[in-house]
């Protein structure tokens, strides 16, 4: 199972998090970097679409729609079969190829050490930016007294 | 129906468009990048009424319409059919939300706590004239606090489910691609839950507001107080075609619980959601939702009556289209007054009473 490897570094689940949310200029860099030792690569799909998200209803447990999220998707193969897939949120269809570029080469030769490095950069930056707004948000956690 | 082809005006009627547009000036990039980063709570507005998520997509269609709410909507709405469904994300659960506002005025120690987040509740609406004056307004710094405030919050209702306070629930075990959905049916009554929270996530807010406002104010069966109110981030949950889980970015949502009083011994709830951050919709969406149960039929909180009239696109459309040609049906009402006079001039000259027929109502 794909989930399995990479045996070190996030697993697959967590590598598709950051690659999603990394920054876009960094993230199709990497990913230009990679093509180079790539080989022939058969792009199924690559557009934009919609993903539906659904809500749990907190009074009744009921599941209903919110709306749909535009998102851009990338879906590519290489000669061995080996899948890659990118899909963000957004208009960015770049962005989409250059995370289905990094995941295929990633689940047809592990993780090398700059993938590695450059997924632990953009964790520790979005960890941070999370970090940040979440410390601001604290500051206006408030006690609230009655007289 | 009594409408008629108009022939003629195709040069006018190209010129009005140009004068519209002309008006907005040259759309660039760059416009519409300034509209998206300034006006969030606009963005949110128009995403969660076009039911449609994309910042970028929401300050174009601003640009385009020149901030005309109902216009900018019924374009995403448009746009949005041009596109496929990929997929129905997992379903976003309350205690997964990176939330970031979280308050209740029904408790005031409630798990986890209480965090204003941005807000101006407590501030005072002052208009900031100096900037017209050439001083830009620099906002001061937030303190940050030293360490940061927990991801995610626990379920206020889940607590008071567990205190016996709140109605227990059974768990919810419906397919995401089996849950009823608006953009693929018609919305039918009595509704199901998920097509009236569906519907109150796509409502217009100012109808929202107006007909949740008539509930508060007394032409409702339940006075709401805020069980709780959050603003947060949720994850767009989809899979891999391997079948990993993953997150392909996070969208703004708000969601509100209120309450009113008690029914066979546990509190009423009333719930709406919506995306972008739009308190004010979502505090009165909930209202509705909590009056609905024994509003009688024709009220301003029946769901057929709410939920109809808070469409965005087909309230303004109707609206709008009074503006069209309605010659025939008008030509009918004043061909209809015309010859009423004359009969009642004409009895009035016998010496006569004129008794007119009873009319019809015209059908536009």
């Amino acid at each position: 199972m794909f989930n399995e490897t990479p045996t070190t570094g996030p697993g697959h689940g967590a590598m598709l998090d950051i690659l999603a949310r990394a920054r876009p200029d960094r993230l199709k860099q990497h990913a230009e970097t990679l093509l180079t030792t790539m080989g022939e690569i058969n792009v199924i799909a690559n557009r934009t679409g919609l993903v539906m998200v659904p809500m749990r209803d907190t009074v009744k447990n009921v599941d209903f729609h919110l709306g749909e999220v535009l998102v851009s998707e990338a879906h590519i193969t290489d000669a061995a079969g080996h899948v890659g897939y990118g899909m963000v949120t957004g208009r960015d269809l770049e962005r989409a190829m250059a995370m289905a570029v990094i995941d295929l080469s990633v689940a047809a030769r592990g993780q090398d050490d700059i993938t590695a490095s450059f997924l632990e950069q953009e964790r520790t930056h979005r960890a941070a930016a999370d970090e940040e707004r979440m410390r601001q948000v604290e500051a206006t956690r408030v006690e609230m007294e009655t007289f | 129906m009594a409408y008629v082809a108009t022939r003629g005006g195709e040069k006018a009627i190209e010129q009005a468009e140009r004068l519209f547009r002309q008006d907005l000036g040259t759309i660039d990039a760059q416009r519409v990048e300034t509209i998206r980063t300034t006006m969030p709570y606009l963005i949110d507005r128009v995403m969660g009424e076009a039911s449609l998520y994309d910042e970028e997509l929401a300050a174009l269609a601003l640009a385009q319409t020149g901030g005309e709410l109902s216009e900018a909507v019924l374009v995403l709405r448009a746009w949005r059919t041009t596109q496929p469904r990929l997929a129905i994300a997992r379903p976003v659960k309350q205690d997964e939300v990176l939330t970031q506002r979280r308050i209740s005025a029904a408790f005031k120690d409630i798990p986890g706590g209480q965090i204003l987040g941005p807000t101006l509740d407590y501030s005072h609406r002052v208009l900031a004239t100096d900037v017209l004056e050439g001083k830009p307004f620099a906002p001061p710094q937030v303190e940050k606090a030293t360490s940061p405030a927990p991801a995610k919050q626990p379920s206020l209702a889940d607590w008071q489910r567990q205190q016996g306070l709140v109605a227990p629930t059974e768990p919810s075990d419906i397919a995401p691609e089996d849950i009823p959905d608006l953009t693929r049916e018609p919305l039918l009554f009595p509704a199901s839950r998920a097509h009236r929270l569906q519907s109150l996530a796509r409502a217009e807010t100012g109808g929202v507001l107006a007909l949740g406002y008539a509930a508060m104010r007394g032409y409702g069966n339940a006075h709401p107080t805020v069980n709780e109110l959050r603003l947060g981030e949720a994850n767009v949950l989809v899979r891999h075609p391997r079948g990993t889980e993953f997150s392909a970015g996070r969208v703004r949502v708000s969601q509100a619980e209120v309450t009113s009083k008690e029914k066979g011994g546990y509190l009423e709830l009333g719930f709406a959601a919506t995306f972008g951050w739009n308190e004010v919709k979502v505090i009165a969406a909930a209202t509705l939702d909590l009056n609905s149960d024994e509003a009688p039929v024709g009220s301003p909180v029946h769901e057929e009556f709410y939920l109809y009239h808070t469409e965005s696109v087909e309230a303004s459309g109707f609206c709008i289209h009074f503006k069209l040609p309605h010659y025939v049906t008008f030509q009918s009402i004043l061909d209809a007054m015309r010859d009423t006079k004359a009969k009642k001039a004409a009895a009035e000259a016998k010496g006569e009473v004129y008794v007119a027929e009873p009319e019809e109502e015209p059908v536009l």
